[in-house]
């Protein structure tokens, strides 16, 4: 699923229950408190930049994904392969 | 032959020092009441049930899930009874009898990396030493995967300060999240009250 939130990104950034809010029904950055005191509180622009740069990679990897199968099928297809060939044997 | 006994109370003898009211005897078998007929003052059914959720994920293990957790607060919820009390993870509950516990994660895989993830319901019976009662686990090699698992297991809690449950999650790597939600129940446990211990 792609990162939505900030939340996404502060999962990524350690394992564990390090953190949690003060009022769970509003997640924002405000609100974020720590409980691991072996972990540092990210600054909010950190949060902002590490939640944008995690869903540029969600974006990239779908992007490399689909051209991934169109080389694979052009692949197959310049081997002989019919389209319903490789959609049934292959799933693309 | 049938014999009418019309009264309008029975009551105890005021020497029966235990205030016990016993309704048959040796020869009975059976107590059959009249089709319809209410009650008031018996307490019938579920007395205790209660539901908790975890409301922020996390990544990695947890052992056991010690924060973040809430009582259900919908608008619409509700719990019967006095419900569970909890710190740092460690449930308590309000009454001795058996108790259904349910637990359900929720587990999103981010890596494909073959990992399995359990998710346990730990209980005590000194106040210190947790054992394993039951345990869901989910095993997949597919990346971007959110999948529920659940467990469940009945707890005879004789003494509530003793009997303690918790619920943990391990992993065999690190790569999953457990998907945690203030507004919707995703990984969440539920505390029933069956009966009597």
């Amino acid at each position: 699923m792609k990162p939505e939130n900030l939340e996404d990104y502060l999962v990524s950034l350690h394992t564990g229950q390090w953190f949690g809010w003060s009022d769970s029904k509003n997640k924002v950055y405000a609100n974020l408190i720590i409980h691991d005191s072996s972990k540092t509180k990210p600054t909010e622009q950190e949060c902002i930049d590490g939640l944008a740069q995690l869903q540029a990679d969600y974006d990239q990897a779908i992007i490399d994904r689909e051209a991934r199968k169109a080389s694979a099928k052009a692949k197959l297809e310049a081997l002989g392969l019919t389209t319903e060939e490789i959609k049934e044997a292959f799933g693309i | 032959m049938t014999s009418i006994l019309e009264v309008e109370q029975l009551d105890t003898l005021s020497s029966n020092a235990s205030s016990t009211l016993t309704i048959g005897g040796t020869n009975t078998s059976n107590v059959t009441f009249k089709s319809g007929v209410n009650f008031s003052g018996i307490i019938q059914g579920i007395t205790e049930a209660d539901q908790w959720r975890l409301n922020t994920s996390f990544s990695g293990d947890a052992t056991p899930i010690a924060s973040n957790l809430e009582r259900v607060d919908n608008a619409s919820f509700g719990y019967i009874g006095t419900g569970m009390s909890q710190s740092s993870g460690i449930f308590t509950f309000p009454s001795t009898g058996i108790y259904k516990i349910d637990f359900f994660l929720q587990v999103q895989r981010n890596v494909a990396d073959d990992s399995q993830i359990f998710g346990e319901i730990l209980v005590t019976t000194d106040n210190s030493s947790y054992t394993a009662a039951a345990y869901a686990l989910y095993g997949s090699n597919y990346a971007n995967q959110r999948l529920t698992v659940a467990t469940s297991y009945f707890f005879d809690v004789t003494n509530t300060s003793t009997h303690k449950v918790r619920f943990d999650v391990t992993s065999n790597a690190g790569n999953n999240t457990v998907v945690g939600n203030t507004d919707i129940n995703q990984t969440f446990m539920n505390f029933i009250r069956l009966g009597d211990t």
